[in-house]
């Protein structure tokens, strides 16, 4: 309280009577739009690429550029702490380990995470689900072309954030490791993307939590059974490829020998790729059958 | 054209019941026509015009655009087909510019015949002096013309719009509308629902209201709002009627 009287209000006949208003303009003619010429079908791979183009280049914003950023020095953070610790260079095998666990297996799966499962739920909070859905590609395009993007995206940060680590020379013999790390970063993205549109398209509204579920449940848990369900994991895939590169077979430990597979490095690779198809097919079915009444959008 | 045929769509409600949003709906837009879906909230307006963008699947019933089934030939009834909705879906950190460049490839148009179009709509729509600030920085009236812009970039003969002047003001609102008149002029069908019915009534060839998931009344301007003496007393007369049957 300020103490202050207001002033008086004024009555409404000591208001001075305002101009009468000019009237609205009419709307100045616009120009016409010409006819185009008939569009031929869209092949289905290029209406593919277009959306993962537009969604890039919805990723690239200052503020993914940074979180991609720390998330790819942050390999490198943990690797110098490492030596540090040691007080020496790490040994090939050691920073194999460590680089593994960082790059192909955290970077990749948070990457993946938060390209690949808004995938649905995403495009119906920001209302530019019915935009894309309705091109002639379709939903289809739609998720097979954010799969597409969110492996570029997250494969380059990973590649990155692996050029990184082994450059700083804290690996000895360290870039030995680069070709066959890139493989096992561009694996993980392929599969696990393809995997992680399975709950983005079951459950969109919850598919983060449900991404991290399968993670957890799927990946590193059923992934370390040995049995028949370890078969369908990537990670079965990636750490057997590792051990192949590594060539630590011969001196593992019987017990430890069951968390790889026998079979040759093409037919991991192989694997792999049958995995991300057979993911994809089935969420491309599910996206095509579901329904997203106007109420779910929101 | 566009064409609706005894169109069902049915919902299974979380409580286990059906929801019938859309019940037996038909009607058609034939090129060169403006014609006005009218109803009240949840009267079956929006699903009725996803289902024509093959957004939804319908339960029963055919709908197609410009010939072709949306159950059968949903990739044809796209190409055919222009969609904007009331919240325009623009994202906030793309330009005008680049949101028409990529939904033009998303339809296969491609290098110089891509620049063209899209230099076209910028023109057209007006948005040259905005075409390349971020569309978070734009204003409503702006995002609604990128939204219309990237409902056109492929030409196609048929247009729907779900409440396109919603977050519109007056001005903006009468622009678009000038805008759409004339593009019925170039022959194309347009389907178009509006809960803002003075901005329409004089906008519209024919006019379709729902109520209940049905059609309760359906007719030319003259027929429709004649008798009644607008298009806002001849909505509530028809809502009226079908309430008291």
């Amino acid at each position: 309280m300020t103490g202050q009287t207001p002033p008086p209000a004024r009555a409404p006949d000591q208001l001075a009577p305002l101009p009468s208003p000019a009237p609205l303009p009419s709307p100045a003619p616009l120009p016409s739009l010409a006819p185009l010429p008939a569009l031929a079908p869209l092949p289905a791979l290029a209406a593919i690429v277009a959306v993962a183009r537009f969604q890039i280049n919805r990723l690239l914003t200052p503020h993914r550029l940074a979180l991609a950023a720390i998330g790819a020095a942050f390999p490198t953070a943990v690797l110098l702490a490492a030596t540090k610790a040691r007080g020496s260079a790490l040994d090939t095998d050691l920073g194999a380990i460590l680089l593994y666990g960082l790059v192909p297996e955290a970077i990749c799966m948070l990457g993946l995470l938060v390209t690949m499962c808004p995938v649905v739920a995403d495009e119906l909070e920001r209302g530019t689900w019915v935009h894309i859905a309705v091109r002639p590609g379709g939903r289809r395009a739609l998720l097979l072309g954010t799969w597409l993007a969110a492996v570029l995206w997250t494969g380059a940060v990973a590649i990155f954030a692996l050029l990184l680590a082994l450059s700083v020379g804290v690996i000895e013999n360290g870039l030995i490791l680069l070709g066959p790390f890139s493989v096992l970063v561009c694996l993980s993205c392929i599969g696990r993307a393809a995997l992680f549109s399975l709950p983005a398209v079951i459950i969109p509204k919850r598919a983060l939590v449900a991404s991290v579920g399968v993670a957890l449940v799927v990946e590193y848990l059923a992934g370390l059974i040995p049995a028949v369900v370890n078969q369908l994991t990537v990670s079965l895939r990636l750490r057997t490829l590792l051990v192949r590169f590594m060539d630590w077979r011969q001196n593992m430990p019987i017990e430890l020998q069951l968390l790889v597979d026998d079979r040759p490095p093409w037919a991991q690779v192989g694997a792999v790729l049958i995995l991300a198809v057979v993911f994809l097919a089935v969420a491309v079915a599910i996206l095509e059958w579901r329904q997203f009444p106007p109420s779910e959008e929101s | 054209m566009i064409e609706v045929e005894d169109l069902v769509k049915h919902y299974r409600a979380s409580s286990g019941g059906i929801v019938r949003a859309v019940d037996g709906v038909s009607f058609a837009v034939n090129p060169g026509e403006m014609v006005g879906l009218l109803g009240a909230n949840g009267a079956g307006k929006t699903t009725t015009l996803r289902m024509l963008a093959t957004l939804l699947a319908p339960t029963s019933g055919t709908a197609r655009v410009g010939g072709c089934d949306v159950a059968t030939d949903p990739v044809g009834a796209r190409r055919r087909l222009g969609y904007v909705s009331a919240t325009t879906g623009v994202p906030d950190r793309l330009s005008a510019r680049e949101i028409l460049h990529s939904f033009g490839a998303l339809h296969g148009l491609r290098g110089d015949a891509l620049e063209a179009r899209v230099d076209q709509l910028i023109d057209v729509l007006d948005l040259g002096t905005c075409a390349d600030r971020p569309a978070g920085r734009l204003s409503s009236g702006q995002r609604q013309r990128v939204s219309v812009g990237r409902a056109l970039v492929h030409d196609p003969p048929s247009l729907v719009l779900d409440e396109p002047t919603n977050a519109l003001d007056v001005l903006g609102a009468r622009d678009l509308l000038a805008f759409l008149a004339d593009l019925r002029s170039s022959g194309r069908a347009i389907l178009l629902s509006s809960h803002r019915l003075h901005e329409i009534e004089n906008r519209c060839d024919r006019f379709v209201v729902i109520h209940g998931g049905r059609v309760v009344a359906k007719g030319t301007r003259e027929a429709f709002v004649g008798k009644a003496g607008g298009l806002e007393e001849a909505f509530f007369a028809a809502i009226a009627g079908a309430r008291a049957e």
